[in-house]
């Protein structure tokens, strides 16, 4: 069964949790493990639940009922400052980079470094430079010019800094929500890479994709939803597209999802 | 993933494009005229501009936010009475009593500008359209909209004094800009103003706390037109309910030509200094050739309008990206 990953190395588990909207149930008992160090894809069709799941984990929505485990202690993550401030980052879909900022100032937003008397707080605008070479650079091949607006990069050149930037500080998990949707085929690539090299690093995430050929090129393994419920869980290895694509569907339901 | 920057010509004439036409406008009124050039003109110019170049400086901050303050006319009219009021009342020694009051109200309604904006989400120019009304409505019932006479003279040096020959009030304008630029460009509060004015949502998610950046930015607008209205008292050793009609408007075109579109993230306090300074040299122009004051306006919306097209058409105005 596909449950036999319940190990203890998942670095997040969620164990029945539900969340409804007025009438609507978006999330109905769903239970998931993250094995740490893993890529880890979230597939399944558009209103299966996938987005509000994503935010349970990022701390944007609270569960109604059910339990989230993160490092092995219960975790209950009251708001996105909180999820990253043990470890959880998010990389929107609207990448939350301001435009008119230079690149290293989007990397250090919200975590300038000040040089001085502390009460003025002075940017150390040489310090941020210097080591924002050094921090991108770890995971990404062609750093973009730094000292640029980051609204002078191509999209995917963004999304690049956007994921990194997750990357850099210190983060364990990373929660990403379709990160190629609006990309060519190269800057997908390159993004994909960027995701690699965050994995290589230690990092485990769990992205949202549409794409299967994506999630078969990047992930270790795959939860599929369908219907707010979270219907099974294969090894990419043991899988193929196939089976994910009737899984999805439900042509499958009756072949076994591990419930 | 190669990157290209555009042009080096084009770069340098977008982002000193105002700088330029005002050397070129300043070196034209020395070759052009005689009185230019004077340093009796050339001390009119840094006094006329001095009260209307401090409230720019603030209004930068506004604008780089990607708001603005329509309330600052009213609130320089407001330190101005209140601070003449009490220096009449109380003589000499209500000098430093008068300063704190004109401060104090001054700061009360840029608190409540920023309460509005920051906190109850109320659209900047509806916050300070309504506080400029108010606030102007209100000094007209509390003088009934009399002048007040009488502050002693004293004062006067502060408005029409000068320091090595440089008018005080240039002076102080100077002392703000300089305070403000390094605010502005060295500080992380200032890079919280480009920050919320580049992408507010993303930098609330990246845990700047926007709100308290946009309550401080009114709160430091209020300021400098407090400091604004002390002058004018100082220039009158009076305070008229009148006073500063209009300045705000002046205060946010010279904003804007000084390179800070209305659509915020972007800007310098150069700019800002150079865009006061541009509009400036040009109503001193026009009165050296003797025009008509009335064209004065004219004049302001034309530049107005030529930088911010010039800006939009170089890509990276108002309306740009």
């Amino acid at each position: 069964m596909a449950g036999s990953t319940n190990t203890p190395t998942a670095l997040l588990s969620m164990e029945g949790v539900r969340k409804s909207f007025g009438a609507v149930v978006a999330l109905n008992d769903a239970s998931l493990q993250l094995p740490t160090g893993n890529i880890t894809g979230l597939v399944g069709d558009n209103g299966a639940g996938k987005s509000t799941l994503i935010k349970i984990i990022s701390g944007v929505l609270t569960p109604d009922s059910g339990s989230i485990e993160f490092l092995g202690k219960p975790a209950n993550f009251a708001s996105p400052a909180d999820a990253r401030e043990q470890g959880v980052e998010t990389v929107y879909q609207d990448l939350a980079l301001a435009g008119n900022l230079a690149v290293w100032a989007n990397l250090y937003l919200g975590r300038e470094l000040t040089v001085g008397p502390k009460f003025l707080h002075v940017l150390d605008k040489r310090a941020m430079l210097s080591k924002t070479s050094e921090m991108l650079s770890r995971f990404i091949r062609n750093v973009p010019p730094i000292a640029e607006p980051v609204e002078l990069l191509s999209g995917g050149q963004r999304q690049v800094v956007a994921i990194a930037r997750a990357g850099a500080w210190g983060s364990k998990l990373i929660l990403m929500d379709e990160p190629t949707a609006a990309l060519g085929v190269a800057e997908t690539k390159a993004v994909e890479e960027v995701i690699l090299e965050l994995k290589r690093r230690g990092l485990t995430i769990l992205v949202i994709s549409h794409n299967l050929d994506q999630v078969f090129r990047i992930t270790d393994g795959i939860w599929v939803m369908r219907r707010g419920r979270v219907i099974g869980y294969r090894e990419k290895a043991r899988s193929h597209p196939d089976e994910i694509v009737s899984m999805i569907t439900g042509a499958a339901a009756s072949a076994g999802a591990g419930e | 993933m190669i990157f290209r920057p555009r042009g080096r010509g084009v770069a340098v004439v977008r982002r000193h494009g105002v700088l330029i036409v005002f050397v070129l406008l300043v070196a034209s009124m020395f070759v052009m005229t005689s009185t230019f050039g004077t340093y009796q003109n050339l001390r009119n110019v840094l006094q006329q501009n001095s009260i209307i170049g401090i409230i720019a400086c603030g209004m930068t901050f506004a604008i780089i936010l990607g708001g603005f303050d329509l309330s600052v006319g009213s609130m320089t009219a407001l330190a101005s009475v209140v601070g003449a009021t009490l220096m009449i009342e109380l003589g000499t020694p209500g000098i430093p009593i008068g300063i704190v009051g004109a401060v104090a109200a001054c700061l009360l309604v840029g608190a409540t500008n920023g309460g509005l904006i920051a906190y109850l989400g109320v659209n900047p120019f509806v916050a300070t359209l309504g506080t400029m009304t108010v606030v102007r409505g209100l000094i007209y019932v509390a003088t009934n909209a009399s002048p007040r006479f009488g502050v002693p003279y004293s004062f006067t040096t502060l408005g029409l004094g000068r320091l090595f020959g440089i008018p005080n009030p240039a002076i102080l304008f100077l002392l703000v800009a300089l305070l403000l630029g390094f605010i502005l460009h060295r500080t992380r509060f200032g890079h919280y103003v480009y920050a919320v004015g580049g992408n507010s949502v993303a930098s609330a998610q990246m845990g700047v706390n926007t709100a308290r950046v946009r309550f401080a930015v009114y709160v430091l607008v209020s300021v400098c037109a407090a400091i604004s209205g002390i002058i004018l008292i100082g220039q009158t050793a009076s305070a008229t309910p009148q006073a500063a009609l209009g300045y705000e408007l002046t205060a946010i075109a010279a904003v804007i030509v000084g390179g800070a579109p209305l659509g915020g993230g972007r800007g310098r306090m150069a700019g800002t200094i150079v865009g006061v300074f541009l509009l400036g040299v040009v109503a001193n122009g026009l009165n050296l050739f003797g025009v008509s004051p009335f064209w004065q306006p004219v004049a302001t919306g034309l530049i107005l309008i030529a930088a911010v097209a010039f800006d939009g058409y170089s890509g990276r105005g108002a309306f740009g990206s």
